[in-house]
C-alpha cells in the first residue's frame, strides 16, 4: 500500500482525476447556466416576436382604418356629387324632354349612375354611407334600378314580376348588391348574350335569380367567391388586388349587414353562373301603390305647341282635375266625358260644352285624312260664289 | 349607415328613364308628334305581363279612347321624349294604334279673299 503511496504516478493520477472531476463539475454548472440563459433568451425572443407581430398587426390595422376613413369621406363627397348630378340630369330631362337632346341626357344619366355605384361600392367596403334612404319600392323597380347601374343594361332581361315591395331600409343595399351581381354576369359573358333575371316566390321569401350565358367559374374562382360572400372574408379595401375586384366583397358585406343571402354555387341552364339573391320575409312588404305624381313637379312639358286640343294643360291640375291619377284616364271621349267637369261651371253648362266638344272631336275623327283637298275645294267654291256675286 | 340627409330632401328617382325606355332611341317626328292621336287596340283584352308598369299604365290610359301624345305625357310624370319612345314601342308591338293629326287646311289665297271682299263691297257697299 505504502508502495503505492510512495508512487508519484499514483499521486499524479489522483491529481488528474480530481482535476477532471472539478472540470466536469464546472462544465456541468456552466452548461446549466448556459441552458438557463438559452431558455431565457428563447423566452425573450418569443416575447419580442409576439410583440413585434402584434405591433405590426396593430400598425396594419391602423393603416387600414386610416385608409378606410379617408376613402369613406372621399367617397361620401363623390356620392353626394353623383346624387346631385343625377337630380340635375333628371331636371334637364324633364325640361328638354321634347328635344333630341334627351337622348344624350339619358346617356349622361347612365354614365352618372355607374359612377355613383362605384363610389357606393367603395364606401360599403369602408363601412361608409350607402346613400339617402329610399321609399318602399316594388321588387321589380329595385331590380330595374340595379339594372340601370351597370354598363350593359340593355343585355339584361327581367322575365317575371311579383307583387312584393322591399322595405325602405333594404332598397338601396339590395339594388347595389344586385347591380354588382349583374355587373359580374354581364362582364363575364359574351357581349351578344342576354342575362336573364327571374323573380320567384319561395317559402323563405323571394329569390332573384340571375342567369348568365358566360363561361362559368372554375373551382378556384368559386372558392374565392364563396369566401368573399361568407363572413370570414378579409375586410377592407387593401387586399382586393389590382385591378380591384369589388363585386363579391361588396355583396358579402351588404348581405351580412342587411340580412339577405347571396349564393353563386350553381350553374345556369346556359352554362354560365347562376347567382341567387334570397330576400327573407323581414325585408319584404306589400307592393307600394303607383306613385302619385307630386303637383309641385315642374315635370311635363306643357303641350302648347299648336295642338288642336292642348286641352286641360298640366297647369290646371291645381284645381283638382282627376288627370293626375293614372288609373282614371280622362279622355274626352264617349263614356268618360262627365268626369272632366270644371268646378266653376254648372252641371248643365258643362254637359253642354262637353257634348259640343264631343260631337266636334267625333266628327273630326270620323273624317278621312283626305280632308284637305275637300276643304280647299270648298274654299274654291266659296270664291267662285264670290265671283257670281260681282 | 343609411343616413337621411335633411338638407336635401329630394331623392333622385329609383328607376332611371333610360332603363324604362330600355335604351331605345327617339321615334321620328313624323311617326309620333305632339298631336298624334293614340289609342289602345280594342280587341286585345288580356294585358301581357311582360310589359313594364309604365307601359301598362300608358296602355290603360289610352284604352278609353284617342288621346294626343301631349296629353298622355301630361298624365305621366315622365319626360315627354320617354313617353314618345314607350308609345312608339307599344305601337310596334301592336298594342296601340296611332293616327296622324289631320293636316292643316291650306291657308286661303290672299287674292281670292280680296276678290271676295271686292265682290261683297260691289254688291252691298
Amino acid at each position: 500500500m505504502t508502495d503505492y503511496i510512495q508512487n508519484p504516478v499514483l499521486w499524479a493520477l489522483l491529481i488528474v482525476v480530481l482535476a477532471a472531476v472539478a472540470l466536469i463539475v464546472r462544465q456541468r454548472r456552466a452548461a446549466r447556466t448556459l441552458r438557463q440563459e438559452f431558455a431565457d433568451l428563447r423566452a425573450r425572443h418569443d416575447e419580442l416576436e409576439n410583440g413585434y407581430a402584434k405591433s405590426v398587426e396593430a400598425a396594419q390595422e391602423r393603416a387600414d382604418e386610416a385608409t378606410k376613413t379617408v376613402l369613406k369621406s372621399a367617397m361620401r363627397t363623390l356620392q353626394g356629387l353623383a346624387a346631385e348630378q343625377q337630380l340635375i340630369v333628371s331636371r334637364l330631362q324633364k325640361k328638354y324632354g321634347e328635344s333630341v337632346i334627351l337622348q344624350d341626357l339619358l346617356e349622361i344619366d347612365h354614365t352618372n349612375s355607374q359612377f355613383g355605384r362605384r363610389a357606393q361600392s367603395i364606401a360599403v367596403l369602408c363601412d361608409g354611407w350607402l346613400g339617402r334612404q329610399r321609399d318602399v319600392a316594388s321588387v321589380y323597380d329595385v331590380v330595374r334600378s340595379a339594372q340601370g347601374r351597370i354598363r350593359h343594361y340593355r343585355r339584361v332581361e327581367i322575365l317575371s314580376q311579383v307583387d312584393f315591395g322591399i322595405t325602405s331600409r333594404a332598397v338601396e343595399p339590395v339594388a347595389l348588391a344586385l347591380a354588382e351581381m349583374l355587373d359580374n354576369a354581364t362582364s363575364y359573358s359574351s357581349p351578344d348574350t342576354v342575362v336573364e333575371i327571374n323573380i320567384r316566390t319561395v317559402p323563405k321569401g323571394i329569390c332573384i335569380v340571375v342567369d348568365d350565358a358566360g363561361v362559368g367559374m372554375n373551382d378556384e374562382e368559386r372558392a374565392r367567391a364563396e369566401k368573399l360572400l361568407s363572413s370570414d372574408r378579409v375586410s377592407g379595401v387593401s387586399r382586393l388586388g389590382n385591378p380591384p375586384q369589388f363585386g363579391f366583397a361588396v355583396i358579402g358585406v351588404l348581405a351580412e349587414r342587411f340580412g339577405f343571402e347571396v349564393s353563386v354555387d350553381s350553374t345556369s341552364p346556359y352554362g354560365g353562373v347562376r347567382a341567387v339573391l334570397l330576400l327573407p320575409h323581414d325585408l319584404l312588404t306589400n307592393a307600394p301603390e303607383q306613385k302619385e305624381p307630386t303637383p309641385a313637379a315642374p315635370a311635363v312639358a306643357a303641350p302648347t305647341r299648336g295642338g288642336p286640343e292642348p286641352g286641360p294643360a298640366p297647369s290646371t291640375t291645381v284645381d283638382g282635375l282627376p288627370k293626375r291619377r293614372r288609373k282614371r284616364p280622362m279622355a274626352i271621349v264617349p263614356g268618360s266625358a262627365p268626369t272632366a267637369s270644371a268646378p266653376s261651371r254648372s252641371g248643365a253648362e258643362t254637359a253642354a260644352i262637353m257634348g259640343a266638344f264631343q260631337r266636334g272631336t267625333q266628327s273630326g275623327r270620323r273624317a278621312t285624312p283626305a280632308d284637305p283637298a275637300e276643304q280647299s275645294s270648298s274654299t274654291r267654291g266659296a270664291s267662285s260664289e264670290g265671283h257670281e256675286f260681282s | 349607415m343609411t343616413g337621411f340627409d335633411e338638407l336635401e330632401p329630394q331623392t333622385p328617382e329609383l328607376v332611371r328613364p333610360y332603363v324604362i325606355t330600355k335604351g331605345r332611341g327617339l321615334p321620328d317626328e313624323e311617326q309620333l308628334s305632339l298631336i298624334t292621336l293614340v289609342t289602345a287596340v280594342a280587341d286585345r283584352q288580356q294585358r301581357p305581363t311582360r310589359l313594364s308598369p309604365e307601359e301598362q299604365s300608358l296602355l290603360e290610359l289610352c284604352s278609353a279612347g284617342y288621346l294626343s301624345v301631349a296629353e298622355i305625357a301630361g298624365h305621366t310624370q315622365l319626360p315627354l321624349g320617354v313617353v314618345k319612345i314607350l308609345l312608339a314601342a307599344l305601337t310596334e308591338g301592336g298594342y296601340l294604334i296611332t293616327r296622324p293629326p289631320v293636316q292643316r287646311a291650306p291657308v286661303a289665297d290672299r287674292e281670292i279673299l280680296e276678290e271676295v271682299l271686292n265682290g261683297l263691297r260691289a254688291k252691298f257697299g
